[in-house]
């Protein structure tokens, strides 16, 4: 059967709604070439419906030549990316030959899998929202194919429309029970079978490297990097709101990067807790990337994970979900600990770079002697009294630090961690930069921190012989509104209309329904369903038992739905036909069988010589329904109900005699 | 009883229970038949009785005349039987100086058309286009018969040495087709002890007139027939066209048939309603001499349309 054209409009609106949900990470080509050829297709099947299907001479080369083309993008067909790309242009060559209906039916059944991989790439709440209304919307038009092409003429967006999407809607809740048995009790993987995207480009969050310039991007992206909530419910306050990321060591002039030997165990003699540990929980997003940002410092690292030497936390693997950590750091401590490698790693600036900066930290140095506390003080003082906070700062040549420190002397965190780090080596004090994130917005309603991307920081730490390793954050000196109040405060008058003060409102609620989407449904993993069955008296399910429950609990759901929808087929009837059933069941038991085609006076003559005693109350019962069913074209629903209620309070009465 | 939808009114009821009581008071023990010669009048159909001779049908026929106030005329067919001696002919008068019309025994309100399969095809066929149109053409000039007008045949179905019976699609015609029976024992002993048949008839005054005919039959139409019940004839109609030992089911024509004797039936049990037991009442004399039967068993059309009010199911 040919499709009509409503339902090929319908078809077209329901794969470009498929085809939207992959918009974000396909590559541009992809994009421009299906909405050419969807668009394409639209136009000529709308005005010259006669040319029928794609042609051969145009379909081969187009689909011989969409592996080429993703060969030539991921250079290969494996993987997510390149899956999905293929996937969709398989999708859009069917449309282009979509002339039945059986080709719209294949077309929606693959459409249904191209979902499945919008879900792998995007777990947020607005990209399922996406996702489900694209299912829906594929549901409707399969149940639009079940229409003979031609019967409907009204226009697409019709009642018959309506009524179709009242029905999916129907027949999806009907799906609810056995979707959150599915979800609930289906072993779950601990990583994902297909793994995740290989490259996230747009968020990078904190990288393993540190270029004065770099974090750009970054200090205007408001999407959340992580939320943490704590024991106490009670946040610390924002000065010591710093989220020890990285520890970078080592200075190639221009940029900062990690040293391989921070990945020591830390001695535990070095670490002196000043102050009672503080337990919090973080849920981070994905970053592609091992490692954790705890508060400093980490008193344990979690499971999975590894405390190096500088008190970061590294992972096995990268963070590639959702996920949740239970941590616990202390506020007030001391770092202690400097061996000679240590000390020369931390005093190390690469030969022939900033002269201008080295020459100054060298006459601190002649000045202050060995006392590092005055040394670190002067250079606050520099920071403090000569430079200034902007999110966009002048660019720097290849003396970089030479250039920012006495010439542009404006910049944010990165240059000022960097520049501080250089004229503290370049005065003999060892020193080191730290990045992470600093600060966070706490959200009363949803009682948790959130830390932004923008909320991304560099500090320093500096070694105070006898006082080890003191945080000290030249940023906070040139704009203590930084660290007090945030990254928002800090760009004061650059602040932008997208983060006036009721939008930000709104975007701290809209953080709180993502953040119980997440809690709720992205991250019930394998261990928060353990939990949920600990509640149900399970105290240790493995993969067997879970299997079968979920086995056991699905059979029986598609048992009651199998003999419901045998129930229903057997007597479709009206409320009186359900009565009079149930009268003539419980006369059978009586030991008076109705024959079926046995017919209500008949029935009662019979009634009457068989059950004289409960004749009395028959007589009136059957009178009721013979003029309900019979004497009257349509039924009185007052009246049917009465004859109903009584019909099912009637008992055969037994023989007295 | 039940309160019936259009009530008749009460003279009409008691007069026609008194009609129905007195001919069962001729033929004794044949309530049931009776009572469908009553359906068969009042549905504006007519009835067809098969039977061995002797057992009644004239007796009936007769009965009938004499209890309702209807002219009546009996017809033998025999094989020389012209349709113009039914009909009637048209003479040519020489006082008026033109053909004029003499009406055949056919003009009556109640025809007996007694032994109907020894007349010739061509007569049989006279009488039964009369039948379904209500009037006859002689010479090109159209004479309606008079309303009611109310065929009783009778058929001996063994005696065939010279007799033409009438094809399937002629009994089609006759709305019901019943047969007598021998009369029980009791019945049987009644009408040996008590007074010669022909002498009751004689005595017999009538109790229902024409118009009062024509009234009942529009109550009959009147008749509520509900959803449920239409579900259930359409369930005869379609076991009748699926079944293996049919040929050819009912038509349309005899599912009107069987609705409208299933109205009557209900108007003369005393309902203004019809329930699936009128149906059941009428549909053997309706259906079975209707059905053309494959040869796939070895059951009769009678034992055929019993069997099948076994197979559907009342609702």
């Amino acid at each position: 059967m040919r499709l009509d054209r409503r339902q090929f409009d319908l078809l077209t609106l329901t794969i470009v709604l498929v085809l939207s949900t992959h918009v974000g990470h396909l590559p541009l080509w992809a994009n421009l070439a299906a909405g050419l050829l969807v668009g394409g297709r639209w136009l000529q099947r709308s005005y010259r419906p006669g040319l029928g299907a794609m042609p051969v001479w145009l379909r081969l080369p187009l689909t011989l030549g969409l592996p080429v083309a993703v060969i030539a993008q991921f250079g290969t067909v494996l993987g997510l990316e390149p899956g999905s790309v293929l996937a969709i242009g398989m999708l859009v060559l069917k449309l282009g030959e979509s002339e039945k209906v059986r080709d719209a039916r294949a077309a929606l059944t693959f459409a249904g899998f191209i979902l499945m991989a919008a879900l792998l790439f995007d777990q947020g709440l607005l990209g399922a929202l996406h996702v489900a209304v694209a299912v829906g919307l594929v549901f409707l038009c399969l149940r639009e194919l079940e229409i003979p092409p031609g019967e409907r003429r009204g226009p697409l967006f019709g009642r018959e429309l309506l009524g179709g999407a009242r029905a999916i809607a129907l027949s999806v809740a009907a799906a609810v029970p056995l979707t959150l048995l599915v979800f609930l009790f289906l072993p779950r993987l601990a990583q994902p079978l297909w793994g995740a995207p290989d490259n996230l480009d747009a968020r990078t969050g904190v990288s393993e490297v540190m270029t004065p310039g770099q974090f750009q991007s970054l200090m205007i992206d408001d999407s959340p990097a992580f939320r943490v909530q704590f024991a106490t419910g009670q946040p610390p306050p924002p000065q010591q709101r710093y989220w020890r990321g990285l520890v970078l060591n080592r200075f190639d002039g221009l940029n900062w990067t990690r040293t391989d030997s921070s990945s020591h165990r830390p001695v535990e003699s070095n670490l002196q807790l000043l102050s009672a540990p503080l337990d919090y929980e973080v849920t981070m997003e994905p970053t592609q990337q091992r490692w954790l940002f705890p508060l400093d410092v980490p008193t344990a690292a979690p499971e999975r994970f590894l405390r190096n030497v500088d008190l970061t936390l590294t992972g096995f693997r990268p963070i590639g979900a959702v996920q949740r950590f239970s941590m616990s750091s202390a506020l007030e401590f001391r770092l202690a600990g400097l061996n000679p490698t240590q000390r020369q790693n931390a005093l190390a600036l690469p030969y022939g770079y900033n002269p201008r900066a080295q020459a100054l930290g060298a006459q601190w140095r002649e000045q202050y002697g060995d006392n590092a506390e005055r040394i670190a003080a002067a250079a606050m003082k520099l920071f403090r009294d000569e430079f200034s906070y902007t999110l966009t700062p002048p660019p720097l040549g290849r003396n970089g630090m030479d250039d920012f420190i006495f010439e542009t002397k404006a910049g944010y965190c990165e240059y000022f961690a960097s520049a501080f780090a250089v004229l503290l080596r370049s005065a003999g004090v060892p020193t080191r930069v730290v990045v992470g994130y600093q600060g966070g917005f706490w959200n009363p309603t949803g009682e948790y921190l959130l830390v932004r991307q923008s909320d991304a920081h560099a500090w320093n730490e500096v070694w105070l012989g006898e006082r080890g390793w003191v945080r000290m954050d030249p940023t906070a000196a040139v704009r203590p509104e930084r660290v007090s109040l945030g990254s928002r405060a800090a760009s004061g008058a650059e602040t932008s209309w997208y983060r006036s003060e009721w939008l930000m409102t709104l975007r701290d609620r809209w953080d709180l329904v993502n953040q119980l989407w997440n809690e709720v449904v992205v991250q019930f993993d394998t261990l928060r369903q353990q939990g949920l069955l600990r509640q149900f008296g399970v105290a240790q399910a493995d993969w067997n038992q879970l299997a079968l429950a979920f086995a056991i609990g699905t059979s029986l759901l598609l048992a009651f739905a199998l003999w419901w929808a045998l129930r229903a087929g057997r007597d479709r009837q009206d409320l009186i036909d359900r009565a009079y059933a149930a009268l003539c069941r419980r006369l059978q038991r009586a030991g008076v069988e109705r024959a079926a085609h046995e017919g209500p006076a008949a029935y009662l003559q019979r009634l009457r010589a068989a059950l004289p005693q409960s004749a009395a109350e028959l007589e009136p019962l059957f009178a009721d329904y013979i003029r309900l069913r019979y004497a009257r074209r349509d039924a009185d629903a007052a009246e049917s109900r009465r004859f109903a209620q009584a019909a099912r309070r009637f008992r055969p009465r037994r023989n007295s005699g | 009883m039940p309160d019936t939808p259009v009530a008749l009114p009460a003279e009409l009821r008691t007069n026609l229970d008194r009609a129905v009581a007195q001919v069962n008071s001729v033929v004794l023990g044949k309530a049931s038949q009776v009572n469908l010669a009553f359906v068969s009048l009042l549905a504006g159909g007519h009835l067809l009785i098969e039977d061995l001779p002797g057992v009644g049908k004239t007796t009936l026929a007769h009965a009938l005349a004499a209890t309702l106030d209807l002219s009546f005329q009996r017809i033998q067919f025999t094989s020389d039987l012209l349709p113009s001696d039914i009909i009637g002919v048209s003479i040519f008068e020489r006082d008026h100086n033109r053909f004029e019309f003499h009406p055949g025994p056919l003009f009556a309100q109640l025809v007996l058309a007694d032994e109907i399969n020894r007349a010739t095809p061509k007569t049989q066929s006279a009488l039964l286009e009369a039948m379904a149109e209500q009037q006859v053409t002689v010479d090109g000039r159209s004479h309606a018969l008079p309303a009611p007008f109310f065929v009783v045949a009778t058929q001996n179905p063994l005696d065939l040495a010279g007799t033409y019976p009438l094809p399937d699609s002629q009994l089609d015609r006759f709305l019901l087709r019943i047969s007598l029976d021998y009369p029980s024992r009791e019945a049987e002993r009644e009408l040996l002890t008590s007074a010669n048949r022909q002498q009751i008839i004689a005595k017999l005054a009538p109790c229902m007139s024409a118009a009062e005919i024509q009234t009942l039959r529009e109550h009959v139409g009147a008749v509520v027939t509900s959803p449920a019940l239409i579900d259930y004839v359409q369930g005869l109609i379609s076991i009748t066209r699926a079944h293996a030992e049919i040929r050819i089911g009912l038509s349309p024509r005899a599912g009107l048939a069987l609705l409208m004797a299933a109205r009557s039936h209900a108007l003369v049990a005393g309902r203004g309603y019809c329930l699936p037991e009128d149906v059941q009442a009428v549909f053997v004399p309706v259906a079975a001499h209707r059905l053309t039967l494959s040869g796939a068993g070895t059951r009769d059309r009678l034992q055929l349309a019993r069997a099948l009010l076994n197979e559907v199911p009342v609702r």
